[in-house]
């Protein structure tokens, strides 16, 4: 089990000498448990409390980087079952799946589309990750060759998956320098995979009959000193969903350790859905046949919002939007910087084809319901929004439109302001409605 | 070695039963049984499979752009739809949403009540019926909706805190179930089961719609609230131990599905990630509106139950 803050905080020195970087050894103390903190930064620690420290303020699932340079990118290193705990930290990677039987030019478009296709919602950029070589061919030629094509010089991560020793090498030949994840390692060729996990750096993934022997495989990964691991849970979508819940609960609980390490998923077989299941449930790194562009958005936007972090609503910067080319009558919408209500607005505003203004103002991205209770919205914010952002210099009419939920603050916020407020409506869904009806 | 799983849960989801067969009293061909998970979704063998709702309307001019135009032969005429939601899409359950009761000035009450008859005359699946939002008109809508479909086991939507004894009321007097709906929060979901039992309706007479956050637009939210309402009932709060349903309606609306090049596939894509993410976290209804969803979501929910049969 994970020790608690004050238990590891009793076996550091408590000389509060700043040398770690923290200000204190309970602050210190306070990282380990969060598994934020290493600790070796602690230049004081005796050996005996380094062991103790070292296995169990690891991250309960290793942390392991996929490829090289600036489309690299890391899994694993989680700490909770469910989002709502605490957060959910490294993004699953998703991987077109081509085949070395294909031609040169599908290829190199498959890895053209990973490099250059992405869209951008709520101020992120998103994008695929990367490139899986599966050799179908049986031959070390083709498959080095198409490895060669795929990975753009390294700018792509990859995936390389074919079990004879003799084939991956060929394509590690010509992409071994930027830390690809190769595969399947079993029983059979576990050998020669140790062999090139060491000499060229590669993360390993292993598949087993079972999760029971994936356990053995990790050990003898461990034996060689490799622990750049994924385990494969691939399979039906059922019976992925079991393997795949139980494995994290006996990572997280650290009660098999060998399952401390992410998760793999093909979704050849089971098609969007199964890569949605992926998203959802704990995979690290999915590979797919390419997909059409709306399922690959949706998959995205799904991957985006199982990934944000509860604990901080992303925000957007306070101040005065423009709704297509507003003018000095046009209406001003007041609502608060909690970014899905920002872009949900926006988005039903433009569909009226009226424009108008949008005062964004600082509620610290709380939505407008709990923003009215807890008092971030209130008459003297949004009084000092319209001072700030110099509404009176933008428009004549001298009338803003609260949001309906925020109805009970209309009289307070037209005596601070001297503004006259129009309540809007509860949703946005109805502003369309609220526009014809209520500004004709 | 040990690779056994304990999460140490005490209590089973509550098993609700929809629509009632001529043995019931009822005239549908079929009547079903949710809930009764013992386990977090697709864990185990327990429980009964998720369903298929599609969702129909009587008043298509509010309805998304791209369902009307997929289903445009059938939108005014909603016997037809059901009819054909039931044949040829092959849905568990047909979802009438009584969309003419939103428009200002309703007042057609008897129109309704036609409207629910001739559908159960056109499908013999089990029915869930929307009916309006309005605290005024609540209470005539309803009985209408009770009545209309008296003996049907109808599952009829939407109680709210703010607005939940019309529902309740004609569920308790018609022998319906009733569908209880809070903004994606826990403790209010909860607070409303409170509520409605006090109004006389018996715990396994609700199914609990968390709200469902468009995808991309907060439906982590949803997401979340989905697990936590599930996990409490696991581990033994009676309050939230009632079946759950989802209906991703909102992500039809997002901007990026109305701005779509290819619509009916972005709108396809959509609601099956929104769907199969709600089955995941617990959902055991999914109300949907493109008729490409359907087939799409029903091999994901057949998948999804073919798991190891038990840890």
């Amino acid at each position: 089990m994970a020790l608690k803050a004050l238990d590891i905080y009793k076996l550091l020195p408590k000389k509060n000498c700043k040398e770690c970087g923290d200000p204190t050894c309970l602050t210190f103390a306070m990282k380990l448990a969060q598994g934020k903190s290493d600790p070796d930064a602690c230049p004081y620690l005796d050996e005996a409390a380094k062991v103790v420290l070292g296995a169990s303020t690891r991250p309960p699932i290793q942390k392991v980087i996929v490829g090289m340079g600036t489309r690299a990118f890391t899994v694993g290193e989680e700490f909770v079952f469910y989002r709502h705990e605490k957060t959910f930290y490294h993004q699953p990677g998703i991987f077109y799946l081509v085949s070395d039987n294909e031609s040169d030019e599908k290829i190199s478009d498959v890895a053209r589309m990973i490099r250059e296709d992405y869209f951008t919602r709520i101020g992120m950029d998103l994008r695929l990750n990367g490139v899986a070589i599966i050799s179908d061919s049986g031959s070390p030629v083709k498959f080095s060759e198409a490895v060669k094509i795929a990975s753009l010089k390294g700018e792509i991560p990859l995936v390389l998956i074919a079990s004879d020793p003799t084939i991956m090498e060929a394509g590690l030949g010509v992409c071994g320098n930027f830390a690809p994840l190769i595969g399947h390692v079993t029983e059979d060729n576990i050998e020669s995979f140790c062999n090139f996990g060491e000499k060229y750096g590669a993360s390993l993934l292993l598949k087993a009959e079972s999760p029971d022997l994936l356990t053995i495989l990790v050990d003898k990964c461990l034996a060689k000193g490799l622990s750049n691991l994924l385990l494969d849970l691939t399979g039906p979508m059922g019976v992925f969903v079991q393997d795949s819940t139980v494995i994290r609960q006996l990572a997280l609980s650290r009660k098999v350790p060998q399952f401390g390490y992410p998760v793999f998923l093909d979704v050849s077989q089971s098609g969007f859905s199964g890569l949605i299941t992926g998203i959802v449930k704990f995979a690290s790194v999915i590979i797919t046949p390419p997909l059409s562009k709306p399922d690959m958005i949706a998959a995205l936007v799904m991957r985006q919002n199982i990934y944000t972090d509860p604990q901080k609503p992303i925000q957007i910067t306070p101040g005065l939007y423009q709704i297509g080319t507003p003018g000095r009558s046009d209406p001003v919408f007041v609502t608060v910087n909690f970014s899905l209500t920002y872009f949900t607005l926006q988005g039903y505003l433009e569909a009226t084809r009226r424009s108008c203004w949008l005062l964004i103002v600082d509620t610290e991205g709380m939505s407008v319901l709990t923003a009215v209770a807890a008092g971030k919205l209130n008459e003297t914010i949004i009084k000092d929004a319209i001072n700030q952002f110099k509404l009176a210099d933008e428009v004549d009419h001298g009338t803003i439109i609260i949001p309906g939920y925020a109805s009970p603050l209309s009289g307070r916020i037209e005596e601070v302001t001297g503004w006259k407020v129009m309540v809007g409506p509860r949703d946005a869904a109805e502003i369309a409605a609220y526009i014809e009806e209520e500004l004709k | 070695m040990d690779l056994t799983y304990s999460p140490g849960w005490t209590t089973s989801v509550r098993e609700v039963v929809i629509g009632a067969t001529s043995s019931e009293g009822g005239s549908r061909r079929i009547s079903y049984k949710i809930g009764g998970e013992n386990d977090l979704p697709f864990i185990g063998n327990s429980g009964h499979k998720p369903l298929i709702a599609f969702e129909i309307c009587d008043d298509p001019t509010i309805w998304p752009e791209v369902v009307r135009s997929a289903c445009r032969d059938l939108i005014n005429n909603p016997a037809d739809w059901a009819h054909h939601a039931d044949q040829e899409l092959n849905a568990d359950l047909i979802r009438l949403n009584l969309t003419s009761t939103k428009k200002r000035n309703f007042s057609n009450y008897k129109g309704i009540g036609n409207t629910i008859k001739q559908v159960l005359a056109s499908t013999s699946l089990p029915l869930i019926i929307e009916g309006s939002n309005d605290q005024d008109i609540d209470s005539e809508v309803f009985q209408q909706c009770g009545e209309a479909g008296q003996n049907e086991r109808l599952v009829l939507g939407t109680a709210e805190a703010a607005r939940y004894r019309s529902v309740a009321a004609a569920a308790i007097a018609y022998g319906h179930i009733i569908i209880a709906q809070s903004p994606i929060d826990v403790n209010l979901a909860k607070q409303l089961n409170i509520l409605l039992r006090e109004a006389g309706l018996p715990d396994d007479r609700i199914i609990i719609d968390p709200y469902t956050g468009a995808l991309g637009y907060g439906f982590e939210y949803t997401y979340s609230t989905m697990e936590r309402i599930r996990f409490s009932a696991l581990k033994g709060d009676l309050d939230l131990a009632m079946p759950m349903i989802s209906s991703p309606a909102d992500s039809l609306t997002v901007k990026e599905v109305r701005e779509a090049t290819f619509t009916d596939e972005t709108a396809i894509a959509w609601e099956v990630a929104t769907s199969v993410a709600a089955a995941l976290a617990g959902a055991v209804i999914l109300v949907v509106r493109h008729p490409g969803t359907v087939p799409i979501l029903k091999d994901a929910i057949d998948q999804l139950k073919h798991g190891r049969g038990g840890i």
